[in-house]
């Protein structure tokens, strides 16, 4: 397996990982293509804590110009190993 | 009927006052109640990402590093900033945004962005640019204005310590 391939697993375990304990639910009921605004249960509050938690995990910066981009989990996924990668 | 300086600067004070009056009332109604304004904007001025100084952050917010220590033990009472001394530079004091405080922070952005976002809704492409570009040189001018005062203050301050200091040399001399 490619070195981008292992970067974009390891971020995706992570990123629904995260998303699972900040919704409180079951990490199988995350499936890539969930939009935000309509299959997520996230209010603005939760939205920004997994926003947050997923930037200290990675260390890297997600404005919110950037998250208007983000419309679904693989969306979330790509610019998480996009930002990782170039550091 | 009001002449064209009594419309603009009744909206302009009435724009200013209801700004901060809603942003109050949202942090009242909010998850960060135990904030104030002017905390708010400390955290604000404080940013979510890197760790910043004392004296920077002050110099951000246009006030004196002592009034920034007071809100600054209270913030840190509550959870919302980290305080640290600098490792090689003691007497540095670098200050950054707790997870809470990154929360509080990113919502606050948050209520601006919406604020604005409903503001230019109402016009087209056009309208929106024509509308930043007259917000923009309000927004110089009156930057312009602060900064005469900033300027005539530190002519001032400066004269007071030349003052000062020629005294004590006076004195030492005498």
């Amino acid at each position: 397996m490619a070195d981008s391939d292992n970067l974009r697993a390891k971020v995706k375990e992570d990123v629904i990982r995260i998303m699972s304990e900040t919704l409180e639910i079951s990490p199988e009921e995350i499936s890539s293509e969930l939009q935000f605004n309509t299959d997520l249960p996230f209010d603005s509050l939760q939205l920004y804590e997994f926003v947050i938690d997923v930037e200290e995990t990675y260390n890297i910066r997600l404005p919110d110009e950037l998250l208007d981009e983000v419309k679904t989990v693989d969306d979330m996924i790509d610019v998480v190993v996009k930002l990782s990668a170039q550091k | 009927m009001l002449s064209e300086e009594e419309q603009m600067s009744e909206a302009l004070v009435r724009i200013f006052e209801n700004v901060v009056l809603t942003e109050e009332k949202s942090l009242q109604a909010g998850y960060f109640k135990d904030l104030s304004i002017a905390e708010m904007h400390t955290l604000t001025a404080i940013g979510p990402y890197d760790a910043r100084t004392m004296t920077n952050t002050a110099e951000d917010l246009g006030i004196t590093t002592g009034t920034l220590t007071v809100a600054i033990d209270r913030l840190v009472k509550k959870g919302y900033v980290h305080r640290e001394r600098d490792k090689r530079d003691k007497r540095i004091v670098r200050i950054s945004l707790t997870h809470t405080g990154k929360l509080a922070c990113r919502m606050n952005s948050k209520f601006h962005r919406v604020l604005a976002k409903h503001i230019l809704a109402g016009y087209d492409a056009d309208d929106r640019k024509h509308l930043l570009d007259l917000v923009n040189e309000v927004d110089q001018y009156v930057e312009q204005q602060l900064r005469r005062y900033d300027s005539s203050e530190n002519v001032r301050a400066t004269a007071r310590q030349v003052a000062k200091d020629t005294t004590k040399e006076k004195k030492q001399d005498g």
